[in-house]
């Protein structure tokens, strides 16, 4: 089932936590701090800037009448974050063609409650160290390290063409580890 | 180089890591798995990112240079004075920004009929929530599921405005879309009916007697 609000926000919607918007100016500030996060979030998945200026771009042109209107803070961080699962999955669907289906786990969050955290990293490091020895070696000192392939094969004692290889099959691997591990 | 897919996903890998965009070529959705969890890594490389700068900068003009025609609702055109203006105004900017507020006709959402279509099952009667939307997929086609007591309604799930998925707002019994203010009833009519947005288009659903739920899909 798709992700509504969770319970807690709604709760703080009920009790009245509603943003006073006065003027474009203060209106303009708290959105960009709410888009902070929804960059952060967008980041961590296409992985450089350019893509993720132009999706939150998106984001916040798509949010702009929810922004205006006064909403709850609550309201504006869930509303943005379900826009932001929306651009990035057609960011995906268009250059991959990926279903929703199965972007789901790489969409699926729990909103920000604060600034932009080490999850993103803590879950590499998970992804990693589910893999076996050689795979997580190559995607360490490739990712991790900035290593080129020339730089790699010497470390592994291997050829850059096997490396190459290796590299692919390292990643096939990395995305089949579940989302838990 | 040789186009295999190592050298395809080596190609995206080095462009992750000097920063570059992701550009994708065709053949390269062969690879989409591992692609995806490359853009991961390179990304959990830099560690938590921050918006540049000159592009909150940017992005601080936009939002407050954004047109407000959009937003602006047949409603609150009327209490402006807007409609009366309008009608003594052809064309020029009055005119315009009316045009974008006065909603179309409201249309019915017809009932997707799907080519070749087949019944398929989403879960049992049991497994939905009396008066809460699920969503579920037959096939290509997407649906909230709504069950009162014994009987079951579906909805598609995608906005009928813009393409976008909707999601289920239990606080608010209704289905809201993402990427613009519309939300609507589990009926699927629009709530706000100043918009004048077309209902969601009505998906074939039934009950089986062994208590199944049955959804039209592909």
């Amino acid at each position: 089932m798709d992700p509504g609000p969770p319970g807690d926000e709604v709760a703080a919607e009920r009790a009245g936590d509603v943003l006073e918007l006065p003027a474009a100016s203060r209106a303009t500030d708290i959105a960009l701090d709410e888009l902070e996060l929804v960059y952060a979030f967008i980041y961590a998945r296409v992985g450089n800037r350019a893509d993720a200026e132009d999706l939150t771009q998106q984001v916040a042109m798509k949010a702009i009448p929810r922004l205006r209107q006064g909403a709850p803070a609550s309201a504006i961080r869930g509303y943005l974050f379900a826009t932001a699962r929306s651009v990035l999955g057609g960011f995906w669907s268009t250059r991959l063609g990926l279903s929703e289906a199965e972007l789901r786990e790489d969409l699926a969050m729990a909103i920000p409650a604060g600034p932009p955290s080490a999850e993103p990293e803590e879950r590499a490091r998970r992804i990693l160290a589910a893999l076996s020895d050689n795979y997580r070696r190559v995607l360490e000192l490739r990712f991790l390290h900035g290593y080129s392939l020339k730089e790699v094969a010497a470390e592994m004692r291997s050829t850059v063409g096997a490396v190459k290889v290796m590299q692919l099959r390292a990643l096939r691997a990395a995305a089949k580890v579940p989302p838990d591990a | 180089m040789p186009d295999t897919p190592e050298n395809r996903v080596e190609r995206i890998v080095s462009d992750l890591l000097r920063g570059h965009r992701l550009k994708l070529r065709g053949g390269d959705a062969e690879e989409k798995e591992a692609i995806t969890v490359a853009a991961r890594l390179a990304a959990a490389r830099q560690g938590p990112q921050r918006m540049n700068p000159a592009f909150r900068k940017r992005l601080a003009r936009a939002l407050e240079t954004a047109p407000k025609e959009g937003w602006l609702t047949r409603r609150a055109a009327l209490v402006a004075g807007l409609g009366v203006a309008a009608g003594a105004v052809s064309g020029g900017l009055i005119g315009k920004s009316l045009h974008a507020a006065v909603p179309a006709p409201i249309a019915r959402g017809g009932i997707i009929d799907p080519h070749p279509g087949r019944w398929v099952d989403v879960g049992a009667l049991t497994d939905f929530i009396d008066g809460q939307g699920k969503r579920v997929t037959a096939g290509a086609v997407g649906a909230f599921v709504f069950r009162r007591g014994e009987a079951v309604t579906a909805v598609s799930s995608i906005c009928s405005h813009l393409p976008c998925e909707l999601w289920w707002n239990a606080g608010g019994d209704s289905l809201d879309c993402p990427c613009h203010p519309a939300s609507f009833r589990p009926d699927g009519v629009a709530t706000n009916q100043a918009y004048g947005l077309a209902s969601l288009n009505q998906v074939s659903i039934r009950v089986t007697t062994a208590g199944r739920v049955e959804v039209l899909g592909t």
